[in-house]
């Protein structure tokens, strides 16, 4: 016989409470891992979205929460391409409004150039990109489009002005499935915005050192100064550490994390209660083992043991039911805009790890209180 | 602290010197001062009136508990100096209780590793050791049985069994036959009488009833928690052994 097989032997014995501590834990897995794989997702989708685009750098207005609707003076722009390395600047302008008859409440509207390298992360499901000779026409994402029901040559109603449907696109960024563009101009002047852009986005030339690059660029539009010698209070993020800090993407993972942290400590008081009325329905028990030479490190260990396996199965239970679910929603229209469709390898890691730790944690007190038993008590408990 | 470890009589395996126990801050005197000396390969029995403290002092002799004042001498070494008691308990002793204390859901040669796992065996020879003092206590057939499937007799053979998976110096026992009938206690006795003539065994056994008196070779008398007999020390039936 294995230790092992004890262990099992042991947790056999309740099956029932057994079972239903892990799937406890099942339960705060599967939300820790579906959440924190959905604010993955958005992250990732963003990221993507800016990545596909070639796009190293972007610049938004220093110190604004809300940094997707802030706003920076479109002139700029001819400033940022003129700085060393830099290959192109892409402007985009974002606000949001309501879609005309839509049920909808501010609808993520896109100002972008014509012929510009956004478009490169759109793939056109119908129609096609907006021409400069366009007059009030407008791009939907696809769930958008799905929403409001409309198909190219349709018209939307955007801000008591009708627009026209031209084309019907999907992002690499879930977020724009549910955008309209519009060309900037238009959106500038819809908005009462004139010259306004929410974001520069920057390609730096490709290089052998180009993170060295990017980085110079960086340093060199955040000293961006006035006429006067004032800053311009630009900031410039790599990509990635700007999709991270949106305030989008960091609600999303706080809200993970808080979901998570909170289902945590309910898995873990499942496991710890278990635990515990399994050490003191076993107390006479582990007065023989103690008797029969066992040190306390092992019947610590035997506890231990047994509470990690409750967590760990109920961990794979969990992942299991994540991925299912995620599967399901991501499937479903109106959350399928956002969702990513499987958990990543990251996360399934993060949350194996998480179910140790809970093993850990719930078994400890249980573990040590078994320890801590005096052979002649435990003997003539009953 | 060491002493001399052996006298006219023998090789001494356990003395006690002053031996005290009070519970409930002194509200109970279960044993005071009992001076006791047990020889290697002796069968000991204890006996008393219940209450009387058989069980307080088999508990302090197999360092399951501590006196209160007072000390116990294994092999000429103080249990209360000695570092790593459980490692002294897996080594040396070996339990034996009344309700015979098997694991519920492990089969009966499962059972018997349990004391083995604190020992460096591989797994092979554990199971292996278990199958040798199985058919030792005469219950090789029952390998593979739950205790709840072991008549009383058997399941107390099993946990004999289990005591002796170390290689214990003495095997300890708290009314080994207080659960069994007559027929199925004497099998019992008959397996010590076999441990202690054949391997040598040391036995210390509490028991009420005459039938274990009448085979160890010296009682030990306890009444109110004090030693009334030391019994006498034959060294004519050691020699026997
Ligand atoms: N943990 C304890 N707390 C308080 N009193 C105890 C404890 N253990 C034993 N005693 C008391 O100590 C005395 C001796 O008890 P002990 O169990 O040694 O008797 P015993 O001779 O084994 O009796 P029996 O034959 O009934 O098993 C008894 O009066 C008992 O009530
Ligand atoms: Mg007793």
């Amino acid at each position: 016989m294995r230790f092992s097989t004890l262990i099992w032997h042991n947790l056999l014995r309740r099956r029932l409470r057994s079972a239903l501590t892990s799937v406890g834990v099942g339960v705060a897995i599967m939300a820790v891992a579906a959440l924190l794989a959905i604010s993955r997702g958005f992250e990732e989708s963003m990221a993507g979205a800016y990545e596909s685009r070639g796009i190293d750098l972007v610049v938004v207005r220093a110190g604004v929460a809300e940094r997707l609707t802030s706003s920076l003076d479109q002139r700029l722009a001819d400033r940022l391409r003129k700085l060393p390395f830099v290959e192109d600047v892409v402007l985009e302008l974002r606000d949001q409004a309501s879609l005309g008859d839509s049920a909808l409440v501010g609808t993520p509207l896109l100002g972008w150039e014509v012929n510009s390298q956004l478009y490169e992360s759109l793939t056109f499901t119908s129609g096609r990109p907006l021409k400069k000779s366009d007059r009030h026409a407008v791009l939907l994402g696809e769930a958008l489009a799905e929403r409001l029901g409309k198909q190219v040559g349709d018209t939307v109603e955007l801000l008591l002005q009708e627009f026209r449907v031209v084309g019907i696109f999907t992002s690499r960024n879930r977020f724009e499935n549910l955008t309209a563009v519009v060309q900037l101009q238009e959106l500038q002047e819809l908005m009462d915005r004139p010259g306004q852009v929410t974001s520069f986005q920057l390609k730096v030339r490709d290089s052998a050192h180009k993170s060295l690059d990017v980085e110079a660029v960086r340093a060199a539009i955040e000293s961006l100064t006035d006429r006067q010698g004032r800053k311009l209070g630009l900031l410039a993020q790599p990509t990635r550490r700007f999709v991270t800090s949106t305030l989008q993407i960091r609600i999303a993972h706080a809200m993970a994390w808080v979901t998570s942290a909170i289902a945590l400590v309910i898995g873990a008081i499942g496991i710890l209660n278990t635990m515990i009325m399994s050490v003191l329905e076993r107390t006479r028990e582990i007065g023989v083992l103690r008797a029969i030479g066992w040190r306390k490190s092992r019947v610590v260990r035997m506890i231990l043991s047994e509470s990690l396996a409750l967590s760990v199965a109920g961990a794979v239970v969990g992942v299991v039911s994540a991925a299912t679910l995620v599967k399901v929603l991501s499937s479903t229209h109106r959350a399928g805009a956002f969702l990513t469709q499987e958990i990543p390898a990251a996360v399934v890691g993060r949350a194996m790890l998480m179910s140790i730790v809970l093993g850990l944690v719930g078994g400890l007190y249980p573990a040590l209180r078994a320890a801590a038993l005096r052979p002649t008590e435990a003997l003539r408990h009953d | 602290m060491t002493e001399t470890t052996s006298n006219e009589n023998g090789e001494i395996l356990i003395r006690t010197c002053g031996l005290c126990k009070t519970y409930r801050d002194g509200a109970v005197t279960a044993l005071s001062d009992v001076n006791l000396t047990i020889y290697r390969g002796e069968y000991v029995a204890i006996m008393g009136r219940s209450g009387s403290g058989k069980s307080t002092l088999l508990n302090l002799l197999g360092a399951l508990d501590q006196p209160t004042s007072g000390e116990v001498f294994f092999e000429g070494q103080s249990l209360s100096r000695m570092p790593d008691l459980d490692r002294f308990r897996a080594e040396k002793l070996g339990f034996v209780f009344q309700s015979f204390h098997l694991l519920p859901t492990l089969t009966a040669l499962e059972n018997v590793q349990i004391p083995m796992f604190e020992s460096r065996l591989p797994r092979a020879r554990r199971v292996a050791k278990a199958r040798e003092l199985l058919a030792a206590v005469g219950m090789s057939e029952r390998e593979t049985h739950l205790p709840s499937r072991l008549s009383v007799g058997e399941r107390q053979r099993v946990a004999i069994a289990r005591a002796l998976a170390n290689d214990p110096v003495v095997l300890l026992a708290d009314e080994p036959t207080g659960n069994l009938d007559s027929r199925t206690g004497s099998a019992v006795l008959d397996l010590f009488d076999r441990l202690h003539r054949e391997r040598g065994m040391t036995l210390v056994v509490i028991t009420h009833g005459q039938d274990v008196a009448e085979r160890a070779q010296r009682i030990i008398r306890i009444k109110d928690g004090r030693l009334v007999d030391a019994g006498v020390y034959d060294s004519q039936v050691l020699q026997k052994s």
